[in-house]
């Protein structure tokens, strides 16, 4: 019908000729078979195949593993970015994120650091591994980086503990390049053999005009010469000088942010100039605020998956672990509640996640929840 | 035995409606979303406190309650008007040339005329020919297509005869002359990729009169709130969804569409798909070759992909009023020649002669971010060929580069914008094409010359039993895509012989 009126419009032979000459001489799609995304993967493989080239021992509780692409090369990252590493550990289908410390320069190899945790399934499979041993990964991912556009460059790194790691790479990278940029890092550690990167950092602030090291040991030997204590506002100020022409970065665990942040904001440092790197899921999630009293956190339930199946998943554990502990394999990065890779959708009971989980206005209202920072309340019935 | 009668790929907002529609109907229908989210451009992502809408810019369609557009209709259908909280925008859109004129127009046509006759008094009935000829085309287009009238001739529809196959530069160089006036009046052809010289004089009219007399429109939660809202009406209406499941072949017997493989490798059987994945895709990746038909490469030769966009995303910490953002919708305009800027389009560099559009809900909707802050979108339109070949460890580089530059163009109307930003995030042609599949990442389909009008390209099935939905099987944009859904699930109800179909 539409192409008998077609025909008695003004134009239409001149159009038919347009459409003839397209059809004969416009671009033809098939030789793209199977390459449509080429560009694409070039730059976010969905999966990358590495292979342990080396491991070095950093510090009694840490190791480097340096990993080679098994295949082709690796994809191109940002200094302060992270790759999360997918593991088949006796069935539980698991994922863990490291960032990277080696500089993105450095194009043969990427370089990660792990603490050994006690019990943790990964860190000690991880750590026990040796040169030959295949990893598989995520593509680089994570906001956690350095925007030329709108911070200043000068950067006031602080860090705890394996926090180092997204540091390293940037430090490195901005020697290495001689990138017009400064950074003084403040680095905070139990014991002075926890310190990680210790020599390396000492012998780039010697000889690279762009970079301060502050290390900070709360319990250091007594004839230690450094800084004692934590990181406060003295120390931050003293390393400092001016303010307002530097831009903050935060990386370590729990404890680091809540005795590092308030220190900031009372220093009236506005939050475009200070970025925080994710962490994990909180330690002890019934101390959160919001967590509800009448919740035992031993309580246990069950969770109905599609097709009528049931996990049984612990209120203080995060639903990803409890399903993943089932067999169940569920996409995540970060694992720290930021990526909204693991999201998935509520059909009936009710979750706990801590306050500040960037979980979008409409998916709290549509029951989509973020399962690395979702622990049960209830039943639970999930569409995966 | 099929498994499914329907199967829609995709939860963009061509398979969520298709999805609904279908489920609605009593059809047993599965959709599948590579995502673990549904929505596909139709969508927003966190960083900070902030949350960004991705794709929405302004509504269409949508009306008031005493005289609904179409979209507002198809929502009512569908079940999710109530679960949607809609706010109409003041302002049609403010255009500043910098330099030459800043102006406002608001979204009615008497107010538009009289506005535009007041800054250009010489010339007062150019303006009253040309928007008389933008609703009198339209009007003819409604009469013709949307009430199907059976016999659409010369005597009852002239000024569609005579237009339907022009582009709108002869017509508006004739009323407007000014190229100012020209690029004010014009503003709206981003919306389709195509400059005036290109761009369908119906589809320049569709434009005018739908955010005209339908109002643009703001979703509050933004364009993922009307993607959770369709999801849920395709479970509530007992439709299943696999999310976090992509598709990697449509298959084909000799009857038609016989089923998919999932990425996991399952096959699951339906003699009816809808396919809400690029019409590209769909027939160079999804279809053995020896399956797909000649007609379809004849259309898919016939046409070209459209633009992508380089975007970058702005968490202010500062009052949208405070940064001079006065209007929901700002086109910044470098240059008043469209061809020029069109050319423009086609390199990776943006400078002071580009045009831009910077969309600030805050302006009417103030809790769409935290107290004391805002969040902009600034967009432009590039064809993704341009970063195809950039090499990737200059990625990242070449990024901040050109999103500096972007907003350097943007600070001459909103000065100080870059020392209030808190969250920045970038999206380049490559960004959209990652996210959504779409090859050269565009976000409107294949160009929309007037050859690749529907009265030509018609979007039915070449294999019995596959439909398309989505920018790709017609045009871009919101509206087009709902509808494009809904128009390819009553293919589906009208084959399966269902009688609630209309």
């Amino acid at each position: 019908m539409k192409s008998d009126i077609a025909r008695k419009l003004d134009g239409y032979d001149a159009l038919m000729g347009e459409i003839a000459a397209a059809r004969k001489y416009g671009s033809d799609f098939t030789p793209l078979r199977g390459r449509l995304q080429d560009a694409v993967a070039r730059l976010h493989p969905h999966r990358v195949a590495l292979r342990v080239s080396r491991v070095i021992d950093e510090t009694p509780s840490t190791r480097t593993l340096r990993l080679v692409p098994a295949a082709g090369n690796l994809p191109p990252f940002q200094t302060g970015q992270y790759i999360t590493l997918f593991f088949d550990l006796g069935g539980v289908r698991t994922a863990r994120p490291y960032s990277i410390s080696s500089a993105p320069s450095q194009t043969a190899f990427w370089e990660i650091t792990v603490r050994r945790v006690a019990e943790g399934l990964v860190s000690n499979h991880l750590l026990d591994l040796g040169p030959g041993a295949l990893l598989e990964s995520s593509g680089p991912a994570g906001t956690f980086v350095f925007n030329p556009v709108i911070h200043p460059p000068q950067l006031v790194c602080i860090a705890g503990g394996s926090g180092i790691t997204p540091f390293m790479s940037m430090i490195r990278e901005t020697v290495q390049r001689d990138l017009p940029r400064r950074i003084t890092l403040l680095y905070g550690n139990r014991r002075l053999d926890d310190v990680i990167f210790h020599a390396e950092l000492n012998e780039l602030a010697r000889s690279a005009v762009q970079f301060d090291y502050i290390p900070v040991v709360e319990d250091p030997p007594g004839n230690y010469p450094g800084r004692r204590g934590l990181i406060d506002a003295p120390l931050i100020r003293e390393a400092c000088g001016t303010l307002d022409d530097k831009v903050f970065f935060v990386c370590g665990p729990q404890g680091l942010y809540d005795h590092v942040l308030p220190q900031l904001e009372a220093m009236a440092v506005p939050r475009r100039r200070l970025r925080c790197e994710i962490y994990g899921a909180p330690a002890n999630v019934w101390e959160q605020p919001g967590w509800p009293a009448e919740v035992d956190r031993h309580a246990r339930f069950t969770v109905t998956l599609p097709g009528g199946r049931h996990v049984e998943a612990p209120a203080a554990v995060p639903l990803i672990r409890s399903l993943e502990k089932s067999g169940w394999a569920i996409p995540s990065l970060c694992r720290s509640g930021t990526c909204s890779l693991c999201r998935l959708k509520l059909l009936s009971g009710r979750i706990f996640q801590p306050p500040g989980v960037p979980v979008r206005s409409s998916d709290r209202r549509f029951g989509y929840i973020h399962a690395c920072v979702s622990y049960p309340l209830s039943d639970l019935e999930i569409l995966l | 035995m099929a498994d499914y009668e329907a199967i829609v790929i995709g939860a963009g907002n061509g398979g969520l409606t298709a999805a609904a529609t279908l489920a609605q109907h009593g059809v047993r229908t599965l959709l599948l979303e590579r995502h673990n989210v549904p929505g596909g451009c139709a969508t927003s992502f966190c960083r900070g406190r902030f949350e960004f809408e991705v794709a929405l810019h302004q509504l269409s369609g949508i009306g008031t309650e005493e005289k609904p557009g179409p979209l507002r209709l198809l929502l009512a259908r569908l079940g999710v008007l109530d679960r949607l909280e809609l706010v109409p925008m003041d302002d049609l859109y403010r255009v500043v040339i910098p330099e030459v004129i800043d102006i406002t127009l608001k979204p009615d046509r008497d107010a538009t005329v009289a506005a535009l006759q007041a800054h250009f008094p010489a010339h007062k009935d150019g303006i009253a020919e040309w928007f008389d000829l933008l609703w009198g085309l339209f009007g003819e287009v409604i009469g013709a297509f949307y009430f199907k009238d059976p016999q659409v001739t010369r005597e009852k529809y002239p000024l569609f005869h005579r237009y339907a196959l022009q582009t709108s530069a002869a017509e508006m160089d004739r009323c407007l002359k000014d190229p100012v006036l020209k690029t004010v009046a014009s503003a709206y052809w981003t919306y389709m990729g195509l400059p005036p010289s290109r761009l369908a004089l119906t589809d320049m009219a569709a434009l005018y009169f739908a955010y005209s007399e339908f109002l643009p429109y703001h979703l509050r939660g933004g364009s993922q709130a009307l993607s959770n809202a369709l999801a849920q009406s395709v479970l509530d209406a007992g439709g299943d969804i696999r999310f976090n499941c992509g598709v990697r072949r449509i298959l084909v017997d000799d009857e038609g569409v016989a089923g998919v493989v999932t990425e996991a490798g399952d096959t699951i059987a339906a003699r009816q798909v809808v396919s809400n994945v690029s019409k590209v895709a769909t027939y160079v990746d999804l279809i053995e070759a020896d399956r797909v038909p000649l007609a379809v490469l004849d259309e898919l030769r016939q046409a070209r992909i459209g633009p992508s966009a380089f975007t970058v995303y702005l968490g202010l910490d500062a009052e949208a009023a405070d940064l001079g953002m006065t209007a929901s919708t700002t086109f910044i305009v470098g240059d008043t020649d469209p061809d020029r800027i069109y050319a423009r389009m086609f390199q990776r560099e943006i400078g002071p002669r580009d045009g831009m559009l910077l969309t600030c809900y805050n302006a009417i909707d103030p809790g769409f971010s935290p107290p004391g802050t805002c969040q902009a979108a600034l967009v432009t339109l590039k064809y993704g060929e341009s970063w195809r070949d950039v090499p990737p460890r200059d990625y990242a580089d070449e990024k901040y580069r050109i999103a500096a530059d972007m907003l350097s163009a943007a600070e001459r109307v909103f000065p100080g914008l870059r020392g209030r930003v808190e969250e920045m995030e970038i999206a380049t042609p490559l960004t959209h094409q990652r996210y959504l599949g779409h090859p050269q990442g565009a976000i409107y389909g294949f160009d929309h010359h007037v050859k690749d009008s529907p009265l030509f390209v018609a979007n039915r099935p070449h294999i019995r039993g596959l439909y398309g939905a989505g920018g790709w099987y017609g045009s871009g944009g919101f509206q087009p895509t709902l509808e494009s859904g809904v128009a390819a699930a009553r293919a589906v109800l009208r084959h399966l012989n269902r009688s609630e179909a209309r």
